[in-house]
């Protein structure tokens, strides 16, 4: 197995609003994928078309190999962490450890058990009562200890507090790092997901921006900055991602395989945190001009 | 799946089985007792038998009651309760995410969840009639047509419980919130039960027809609405234990009397009670005849008898069960439907 998870041409229709457009990604196996994009950009649903709460408008998914929902076997090869992980509130703890015995044939009742003695869970309590950091940690063991190949995280640690987001990522580390399981998080955060993926998609307004290897990402884009300039000549394989211009400077953030070898740019590396915002922003310069295209042709003809 | 459904149902279904229990060991202990009075009293009955039979008809007023009470509103209550959260919940707190996300298919889960609570909801509306029909069945023997108790004896509360269900359970796929629903569900089962009583039990069997003189009416009478001339009413029921659907006035040559014939013959035969002497407030609604009329009254009730006749149609006493279990049939295909439907809206709404 080589991909964890392929679309092709994917897209969710709400009613008359497309959530998600022409989504085409191929998410190798073995990684652990951050899925990033501001609030709306479709993530959860991408999220929901990958473990089957969902069917796509169109497109083809596949995940493991298979198309998602399609029984028992695959539902046990997916592991799912909800937004807001929803729990039973009247059920105990360990009434949930019970209900994840009974629903998944692999299920690792002494991790699972261990985990939860670690957590410091009273496994008489109910869960309405835990708080959110350990209501998360909860479900985690539970979408764990189903020993899935794919582990899938909605937004877990967004509403968490900064300590329970830095014990829950450390949990999630500990259980990739032993078990080799593929994982997929999002966050409109990506300081949440930099330490701990090595693989981004970045998701704006329903489309996919970028998605890649962190590492070849971050090889792969400079921050150019030198004299102000109108015209900018680069070599042919460059694309200007984002270009910004003060009175007597340029500054230019562009993807190239090539090396910068014009001396009049100082090239610097760039952070995953500028990487994702300028194409987030670059995504929705995109939309906005295509929105207002009509109107300026508009303006032309008059 | 299914232990997981009886864990999440555990606690409402103890609870529902303890009072379940309460009420039968009430209904065991003064339904002897009833039984007894019945047997001592009434059965063999040879002095002062109307006076025993009143008494023992009032006798157990508060249980009388209760039962009454709760043979008419545990269906809508297990629809509420039972039937409303049972899918509503899952998707208002989102839990749908996580049971959806287990090994396990969502028809499966659907399936179980269904399965296991029209089976309580049935189980428990039917040992529930089941109590009342027993403890009620000595008084029932003296004081009722069955028809009068059609809807809260025997097998169509078990109908009514499950479809209350699967109305609830349908309903929260649909507005997926708990108490919304719950409203809903009371709405939809009220209006289905009000339906099915006004139109369509009484076309479920061709009724029978019976001609009846007019001496044999139990309602023999005079009506003047709005000022109108007065005219004649009667009403009569096809014998005891029958369902009588309607009464229709007949002349002698079998066609149904129009209200001009029936004013014609009052002004003709019963002019006492045409132009009554001492004529009160003028009003709507039945006339009283005062004491110097009553000779007019029968006279008039005896001339009515020769003029015309009664026409009644009524189901017998023979079809009660028939109607019953066809009763019980239709709130369970409807509940099927309900039951296809959340099947089919999940479905459609994951596209």
């Amino acid at each position: 197995m080589t991909t964890a998870m392929e679309t092709a041409g994917v897209g969710k229709r709400y009613g008359r609003r497309w959530a998600l457009t022409d989504c085409t990604l191929t998410i190798p196996a073995g990684r652990v994928v951050g899925l990033v994009g501001p609030n709306g950009a479709g993530k959860t649903t991408l999220l929901h078309l990958a473990v089957g709460l969902l069917e796509p408008s169109a497109g083809s998914i596949s995940v493991l190999g298979e198309r998602p929902n399609a029984g028992a076997d695959q539902l046990a090869r997916i592991g799912f962490l909800a937004q807001d992980s929803p729990t039973y509130s009247r059920l105990t703890v360990e009434q949930h450890l019970r209900m994840g015995e009974w629903l998944n044939p692999n299920w690792d009742a002494a991790f699972a058990a261990d985990r939860v003695r670690d957590l410091g869970l009273d496994l008489g309590q109910r869960t309405g009562t835990l708080s959110g950091g350990q209501r998360a940690q909860l479900a985690l063991t539970l979408a764990v200890a189903k020993r899935p190949q794919l582990l899938v995280l909605d937004e877990p640690v967004a509403a968490l507090d900064p300590l329970a987001r830095r014990e829950f990522l450390q949990t999630l580390m500990e259980v990739v790092a032993v078990d080799g399981v593929s994982v997929v998080l999002s966050s409109h955060l990506i300081a949440d997901l930099e330490r701990v993926c090595d693989y981004l998609v970045v998701l704006v307004a329903g489309r996919v921006a970028i998605d890649g290897d962190v590492d070849e990402l971050l090889a792969g884009h400079h921050l150019l900055t030198g004299p102000r300039r109108d015209h900018v000549a680069l070599p042919g394989n460059t694309a200007v991602i984002e270009a910004s211009h003060t009175e007597k400077q340029t500054s230019l953030l562009v993807r190239t395989e090539t090396p910068i070898l014009d001396p009049s740019w100082t090239v610097t590396p760039i952070t995953l945190d500028d990487l994702v915002l300028a194409y987030m922003r670059q995504a929705r310069d995109r939309d906005r001009d295509a929105t207002s295209e009509p109107a300026s042709r508009l303006a032309v003809a008059r | 799946m299914t232990r997981f459904a009886w864990l999440q149902s555990r606690t409402q279904t103890l609870g529902v089985y303890a009072m379940l229990g309460a009420l039968a060991i009430a209904a065991a202990i003064t339904g002897v007792h009833l039984s007894n009075l019945y047997h001592s009293h009434i059965l063999h009955c040879t002095i002062g038998c109307d006076l025993a039979t009143t008494q023992f008809l009032h006798s157990d007023t508060f249980l009388r009651n209760s039962f009454d009470v709760l043979s008419l509103v545990t269906p809508a209550l297990l629809g509420i309760f039972w039937g409303a959260p049972l899918l509503a919940r899952e998707f208002e707190a989102g839990t749908y995410r996580l049971a959806w996300t287990q090994s396990v298919t969502r028809s499966r889960w659907l399936t179980t969840k269904l399965a296991t609570g029209a089976g309580a909801v049935a189980t428990i509306a039917g040992i529930l009639t089941l109590v009342i029909t027993w403890w009620y069945r000595a008084l029932d023997k003296v004081g009722s047509n069955p028809y009068d108790l059609f809807e809260r004896r025997d097998i169509a509360p078990i109908g009514y419980a499950v479809f209350a269900f699967a109305a609830g359970a349908l309903i929260g796929v649909v507005i997926r919130r708990v108490v919304p629903t719950m409203a809903a569900t009371l709405g939809v089962y009220v209006g289905a039960r009000i339906v099915t009583t006004r139109l369509i039990r009484p076309h479920l069997l061709p009724p029978l027809h019976k001609t009846l003189s007019m001496l044999n009416a139990d309602g023999f009478g005079f009506v003047s609405s709005d000022g109108s001339p007065i005219t004649l009413v009667a009403k009569a029921s096809a014998g005891s234990n029958t369902w009588t659907q309607s009464t229709q006035i007949l002349t002698s040559t079998g066609h149904v009397a129009s209200s001009a014939q029936l004013t014609a013959f009052v002004q003709q035969y019963c002019p006492a009670i045409a132009n009554p002497p001492a004529p009160g407030a003028p009003g709507n609604g039945p006339v009283k005849a005062a004491p110097g009329v009553a000779d007019a009254f029968h006279a008039c009730r005896d001339e009515a008898a020769r003029v015309f006749h009664l026409a009644v149609t009524y189901q017998p006493a023979s079809r009660y069960w028939a109607l019953q279990w066809l009763e019980t049939g239709i709130f369970v295909a409807l509940a099927a439907l309900a039951i296809g439907g959340c099947y089919w809206w999940i479905a459609r709404r994951a596209r």
